[in-house]
């Protein structure tokens, strides 16, 4: 199982009132499920002593067509590398907990919240965010320039991955008819509510995506 | 022109795409937390497991020993922070409880706050905090032992004798209705980023009133507001929760000065329950009174709601229920039931949600029990003089937007017996309710900059906080100096520029307009006096009244025309540039004073000489699946008149997502508490419930044409807040119409039905 790195400190089970302290419980019983995720560890290791989940893990991730080279805390989401390492800060963080779709991000090619996903998962894969999308000319793609025509967007916060939901729907085949769109939509929440012109800017890029 | 771009009619201004709309779809719109600044420490929130007592030890030890962890902060090591006066209303302290204990009066109340290295490093020793409390039982809500009740306020809106009216009417009825508390969740998170350069302080925060965070940031931080700049350019959804200074702020300020760096703070979901506001939990006893023929000649609604123990925060909705219709007789009571909660706030459409909810579900029992059809009954008791005060509307086009809503749904096919509408496994109700909203007008500064090239700048202190604000501004901008949209750039979001007012009570483009008319108009008459008292020129002698501006020339009535920069060149300038106050009627006289001080001005509504409302109707079609009770809202329609349309597409879409909202609030939104602890159970966004695509298949929005020149310069009413308002009205009464059942408590979901 996934470790719970991202419950509330104190206020929802505190350790006192749980009994069950969450940095022993990452320690000793969430790492054994942890450690395949993370590659350069060898088997070896796992065998013997947990690793340090601080030490800092040399990492390249293939962003956007292009490679950065990283020290990472093992416990650096996908999301926070990107915001809070790298500089790209269009992906959005929403809940931080894989429930609002704002982090979703191209893995490659398919959909993955960036919040649920460790950076060390993406090594080794082409990552597309939103600053990705568009041509080296600034032309945007069809899926952003339909966003603008049909003012699929308010704030514009969950824009990002609103976006990049709507290719991989389009480019899933899960874009035939706006009920199926509404559908395979269902996990970017838009609190603004501009669902019924996110459906009609799909429907328009599908168009010409060629999808 | 596509469904998202309407065609304007009178009075409407073009569907002009959003100014900011590239840059959202880029990426490259820069949120509060998307600042780059160097090399900042991260912080995370601790927050108490307890609603009331006393932190009784704070143990810090294991997280002070984590890794990369810099500093701890804590009741102990920040009593240097100023304790403000707790004010309702824009820009002030959004609670009384700041400090981090020892008193516990709320669940999740901050306690501490872990500031480290890395985010990771922050998050782990936050889990490390070790608090033990000397705990006491909380009152919860409604109902809980423990809880203080009072009146909220002295006087209520009244009108002749109710009672009486009551006693005698032909027919009455007496229901009472009940909604839940609600949380914003706006997607974007409660963020804060502080960066100090010597006794200068920025703060990155998304903010709906610049100036009032400015100024109660630097009362609790005791030094001089000039020294604060708050940046804002772009607001990742509010609906309220951001108008008011939250105690994470001054937080992050001391902390980032304390340790001499950028101190980045970005709360978590479940915490942006508890340490911001929210829409609080009401009571409603309604009772009204009629003739036979529809006509209502009593009203008397009592209302209760709950706010926290030491903040006496309230709605009071019965102040705009009242200008509804002509009800003969009012009597009104509001009180507020003190429980151990963080203080209630500003929610979308704070008084007219819960109230006119109740107001307009009654009014449908009523239509039933007449056996008369509700669009009827009120068309019986629309209203030209409020029955309260004796004013006068000044304009009222809630019968135009029945007519149109109604033709456009089909009503006229309305089978109106329970259950009579049955499509095979699906129960089919229609319902209709009154969607209305008070025209807000807030003291404002602005200032307008043309260039010779026909570039203008406009800045000010507004916030755009998904409204679509920029390009209104813009657009008015535009339409007054006679140059194109794209040679305007608009300026929001910042502390340094001439103050705004609060993003509430849907006042911005109403107010910010109306001041930017004011320095436009000052800009032409320079341009103008320039042109027409010159001795040379093609426009030398003409009269300034006979002037006008269009495609960036100054043109008079025969044709003749001057360029700007030729007028520019004229007058030896190489830019004008003019700042404006708009103080709206009814303000204070120190308004404009008061706003540079952070105090939000707002006037209007019912509280001018004349009634200002923007109205709406609305109705919808639900389906009720007789086996599984499941509830769907398979379209909706909302006609609304708000005044003058400075866009179409904009005001669209905050409709089409106001109608969206108020689906949420009748069928997915509570925030379940547990009444032993008095906390939030639901604190997430996959169980607090809001709509998502796949609940809202089709909504049309109607735009009502309407010209209403005494609201403001502008004649703009304000849309932001008017759509989710009545809607849930209408989808619990078509719930009722397709299954017999009265549902009076929000949200109406399965078990409602199935029992």
């Amino acid at each position: 199982m996934t470790p719970d790195l991202f419950a509330r400190p104190e206020g929802r089970s505190s350790p006192a009132a749980s009994g069950l302290d969450r940095r022993s419980f990452l320690g000793a019983g969430a790492c054994g499920a942890a450690v395949p995720l993370l590659g350069p560890v060898s088997a070896d290791a796992q065998a013997a002593a947990p690793p340090d989940i601080r030490q800092p893990l040399d990492l390249t991730l293939t962003i956007n067509g292009r490679d950065h080279r990283l020290a990472l805390d093992a416990r650096t989401t996908l999301l926070d590398a990107l915001r809070e390492r790298i500089g790209l800060t269009g992906t959005k963080k929403g809940c931080d907990q894989g429930q609002c779709g704002a982090c979703t991000v191209l893995l490659d090619g398919t959909r993955v919240l960036s919040c649920l996903t460790l950076a060390a998962m993406a090594e080794g894969r082409e990552v597309t965010t939103i600053e990705g999308l568009a041509g080296p000319d600034g032309t945007l793609h069809p899926m952003q320039q339909a966003f603008v025509d049909h003012d699929a967007f308010q704030c514009g916060y969950c824009t990002p991955g609103q976006i990049l939901s709507a290719v991989a729907c389009v480019n899933e085949g899960h874009a035939n008819d706006p009920a199926q769109i509404r559908e395979y939509m269902s996990g970017n929440l838009c609190r603004c509510a501009a669902y019924p012109n996110i459906v009609a800017a799909v429907e328009q890029a599908k168009a010409e995506m060629g999808a | 022109m596509s469904a998202a771009a309407p065609e304007p009619k009178a009075n409407m201004g073009r569907p002009e795409p959003r100014l900011d709309a590239r840059l959202k779809v880029t990426g490259e719109a820069r949120y509060p937390s998307d600042m780059p600044v160097g090399h900042p420490a991260h912080a995370v929130l601790v927050t108490s497991s307890i609603a009331r007592g006393r932190l009784a030890g704070l143990d810090t030890a294991a997280a002070r020993a984590v890794p990369g962890v810099i500093e701890i902060f804590t009741a102990e090591n920040t009593r240097e922070l100023k304790h403000l006066d707790y004010v309702p209303g824009g820009g002030g302290p959004s609670t009384s409880v700041q400090e981090l204990g020892p008193e516990i009066a709320h669940d999740g109340q901050i306690i501490a706050m872990v500031v480290a290295e890395t985010l990771e490093a922050a998050r782990e020793a936050a889990h490390a905090v070790k608090a033990s409390y000397d705990r006491q039982d909380p009152s919860a809500t409604f109902d809980s032992a423990g809880v203080e009740e009072k009146p909220a306020g002295k006087e209520f809106p009244k009108a002749g004798d109710a009672e009486a009216a009551l006693a005698a009417a032909e027919v009455t009825i007496a229901a009472e209705y009940g909604t839940p508390t609600q949380h914003h969740n706006a997607i974007e998170l409660f963020t804060t980023t502080c960066v100090w350069d010597g006794d200068r302080l920025t703060v990155h925060e998304p903010s709906q009133f610049v100036y009032g965070l400015k100024n109660a940031l630097a009362a609790r931080l005791a030094m001089d507001p000039a020294k604060i700049h708050v940046v804002s350019p772009y607001v990742g959804g509010a609906f309220g929760a951001k108008a008011q200074m939250t105690p994470r702020t001054a937080l992050v300020a001391f902390a980032a000065k304390t340790l001499g760096r950028p101190v980045k703070l970005v709360a978590s979901r479940d915490q942006g329950f508890t340490i911001a506001t929210y829409r609080a939990e009401t009571r409603h006893r309604i009772r009204l009174g009629a003739r036979r023929d529809g006509k209502i000649v009593a009203y008397t609604h009592e209302g209760r709601e709950v706010t926290s123990r030491p903040d006496a925060y309230k709605v009071a909705g019965v102040s705009d229920t009242v200008r509804l219709y002509d009800f003969g007789t009012v009597a009104t009571h509001v009180s507020v039931v003190h429980a151990d909660r963080n203080t209630p706030g500003f929610m979308r459409s704070p008084p007219v949600v819960p109230y006119v909810y109740a107001l307009e579900s009654a009014m449908d029992e009523l239509a039933v029990r007449l056996g008369m059809d509700p669009v009827e009954l009120r068309r019986v008791n629309d209203v030209t003089r409020d029955t309260v005060s004796g004013k006068m509307w000044t304009s009222r086009s809630l019968m135009k937007c029945y007519d149109e809503a109604a033709a456009a749904f089909g009503w006229a096919d309305h089978k109106p017996e329970p259950g009579a509408m049955r499509d095979g496994d699906w129960l089919i109700g229609w319902g209709c309710a009154t969607a209305c909203y008070p025209t807000h007008l807030g003291a404002t500064a602005a200032r307008v900059r043309l260039l010779p090239s026909g570039e203008v700048r406009v800045q000010v202190a507004a916030h755009d906080i998904g409204t679509g604000a920029y390009t209104v501004i813009g657009q008015q901008a535009a339409e007054r100096l006679g140059v194109p949209l794209a040679a305007v750039t608009v300026e929001l979001g910042d502390s340094d520029l001439p103050p705004g007012p609060v993003a509430g009570g849907s006042n911005t483009t109403a107010s910010v307009c109306s001041a930017v008319i004011k320095a436009c108009d000052a800009i032409r008459e320079k341009l103008l006096r320039a042109a027409s008292t010159s001795n040379e020129g093609p426009l030398a002698g003409r009269s300034p009244a006979e002037l006008s501006f269009t495609d960036g020339r100054a043109v008079a009535t025969d044709g003749a025309a001057e360029s700007i920069a030729d007028v520019m060149q004229r007058l030896g300038t190489a830019a004008i540039e003019e700042y404006a106050e708009y103080l709206p009627p009814g303000a204070p006289a120190d308004g404009l004073r008061r706003l540079y001080g952070g105090k939000a001005v707002l006037t209007g509504g019912p509280h001018g000489e004349k009634i200002m409302y923007a109205l709406g109707a609305e109705f919808v079609e639900v389906r009720v699946h007789a086996r599984t009770r499941e509830v769907r809202v398979p379209r909706a329609v909302g006609a609304f008149a708000g005044g003058r349309i400075m866009n179409t597409r904009t005001a669209r879409s905050q409709l089409m997502g106001g109608m969206i909202w108020g689906i949420g609030s009748a069928l997915h939104e509570a925030t379940e508490i547990d009444r032993r602890e008095a906390r939030y159970i639901n604190d997430n966004i996959a169980e607090y419930l809001i709509p998502v695509n796949a609940d809202v298949p089709s909504i049309e929005v109607i735009m009502v044409p309407e010209e209403d020149a005494e609201v403001n310069p502008a004649g703009v009413k304000g849309l932001g807040e008017l759509a989710n308002v009545g809607t849930a009205a209408a989808i619990a009464n078509a719930v009722y119409h397709a299954t017999g059942r009265r549902i009076r408590d929000l949200p109406i979901r399965i078990e409602d039905l199935l029992a």
